[in-house]
């Protein structure tokens, strides 16, 4: 154990090694014998329930294990994927891919500059761009049911809605403003498989956010606009009170995949 | 085999790549020799004849067509999006054992079809893909064809999964696979302009078309200016 921790440390030395060495040391769910992809934690398998499905469709569905990033990209690392991929450069970036907010903070192609510090994480990245990067690596973007299965873990139980004072931590994010810069990505408390900040640096892209077919504002429909969408009749909300996955279902369903929104990041999952 | 009256149009056989560039061809400009994908921008080398016909410049940034992906259609040949450009395109994503909302939204494309002056009706292509990576295979589109009635101005195209979402995400159309197999998705019509480019996008079912139909007939128009 003491040798595999070791060897953790030295594939993600600093702040991030002691992230993992700390979500490592609180978890019974983690995967402990294996070291893993660097600054990645493993997910177990597990299950999801989906905030909106369909009346025939079992209320949890299953999860296949994975790896996924501790921490949200930073803009260090999307500087460096943006070097060795030209076409996805602020100056040159498709408009097909991204829209003209795509990396507005940045002070120039290869230069985030204040309003982006190296730590931070990346913003304002459009799907096709987050994607991109995710191919690049070796990785992908999770999906929601991954996504939200390894948000749905608390700080110190794999289960955080039934965690005391975790969901009140949640809602606490959704209210506050995001300063700018936002701050440094993995310093949020880990949660119990030692990811951190899933629920309060960011929003972050998933791989089918499209998904999410709420129209209009989430508090006014909660169900389909049966003429936009086929299969209307059949899809309905899981539980009302979650708000914050409101929020996210939300959030989801208002962006198209070339949109480069402020707030907006991503982390890359990889399966076992 | 289905011969697309699509695909006589010599200016269109300069654009096409190696899979679909078959019988159909004009005679005069043999079809360009196999290409990887990520050369699809480049000029064909011409035959003599063709070289007055403009041999096709590169994409516009807003253009569909830059896009590599290929498609197969119901008669079981290679589809680039590309080999659609010179004319407008109606496109709707639908898969084929649906029984509420794509019927009807077939039904809303033939409205659109048929509110275009009769002169431009058959500038047109309108172009179904399909969501279902597994069950839509050449014969089920074939057979959804038959059904629908729809003849050679409907191109009807599957996909693999990342070529689908690819599709879906540019356009903005939402879609998820519940539990039997069936898909909740957007009622969405996209009007593309003979570049490939967005041109007008109409949500919901048994609308009003016209708005549409006015767009397509326009560019239908503008198609025909030499």
């Amino acid at each position: 154990m003491r040798a595999t921790l070791l060897r953790l440390w030295r594939k993600a030395p600093g702040p991030l090694g002691l992230a993992v060495l700390f979500g490592l040391g609180s978890s019974g769910g983690a995967r402990a014998g294996e070291a893993g992809p660097a600054g990645m934690a493993y997910i177990p398998a597990g299950s999801y329930a989906p905030l909106l499905r369909s009346q025939d469709e079992p209320e949890r569905v299953p999860v296949a294990a994975c790896w996924i990033d501790v921490r949200p990209v930073t803009n260090a690392d999307f500087l460096a994927f943006v070097r060795t991929h030209p076409k996805w450069r602020r100056s040159q970036v498709s408009p097909l891919f991204a829209d003209s907010g795509y990396l507005a903070d940045w002070a120039d192609d290869l230069e985030p500059g204040p309003r982006a510090p190296a730590g931070s994480p990346v913003v304002r990245v459009s799907w096709f761009a987050a994607r991109a990067y995710a191919r690049a690596a070796g990785k992908r973007l999770p999906t929601t049911a991954e996504w939200e299965h390894a948000a749905g873990a608390g700080f110190t139980q794999a289960d955080g809605a039934s965690e005391a004072g975790f969901n009140s931590t949640v809602l606490e994010w959704l209210i506050r403003p995001s300063p700018i810069p936002l701050p440094v990505a993995g310093q949020g408390r880990a949660n119990f498989y030692g990811v951190h900040d899933l629920l309060s640096l960011v929003w972050e892209w998933v791989d089918d956010f499209n998904t999410a077919m709420v129209t209009g504002e989430s508090r006014g429909d909660t169900g389909l606009e049966r003429t936009f969408f086929c299969g209307a009749g059949s899809v309905g909300a899981r539980d009302t009170s979650d708000f914050p996955a409101f929020m996210r279902a939300g959030f989801r369903s208002s962006v198209r995949a070339n949109y480069a929104v402020p707030n907006l990041g991503f982390r890359c999952v990889q399966s076992p | 085999m289905k011969t697309y009256s699509l695909l006589l149009f010599p200016v269109l056989a300069t654009v096409m790549t190696a899979g679909n560039a078959g019988p159909a061809a004009a005679p005069c400009c043999p079809p360009p020799a196999a290409r990887p994908a990520c050369c699809a921008e480049a000029k064909p080398a011409a035959a003599p004849c063709c070289e007055e016909m403009k041999p096709a410049a590169a994409f516009s940034a807003r253009s569909l067509y830059q896009l590599d992906a290929r498609w197969t259609d119901d008669g079981g040949q290679a589809v680039s999006l590309a080999s659609l450009r010179g004319r407008p395109v109606v496109l709707a994503m639908f898969f084929a054992s649906c029984e509420y909302a794509c019927p009807v939204l077939v039904d809303d494309i033939k409205r659109l079809r048929a509110a275009l002056p009769e002169e431009l009706r058959g500038r047109a292509q309108m172009v179904l893909v399909s969501f279902d990576t597994a069950r839509d295979t050449p014969a089920a589109l074939r057979a959804f064809r038959e059904r629908m009635k729809l003849d050679d101005h409907w191109t009807l195209l599957r996909g693999d999964d990342g070529t689908v979402q690819e599709l879906a995400m540019l356009l903005g159309v939402k879609y998820q696979q519940d539990a039997r197999g069936q898909f909740s998705h957007s009622n969405l019509l996209t009007v593309l302009n003979p570049e490939g480019e967005i041109a007008h996008q109409h949500a919901g079912l048994m609308g009003d078309v016209s708005e549409a139909a006015k767009v397509v007939a326009g560019l239908s128009r503008a198609a025909l200016l030499p």
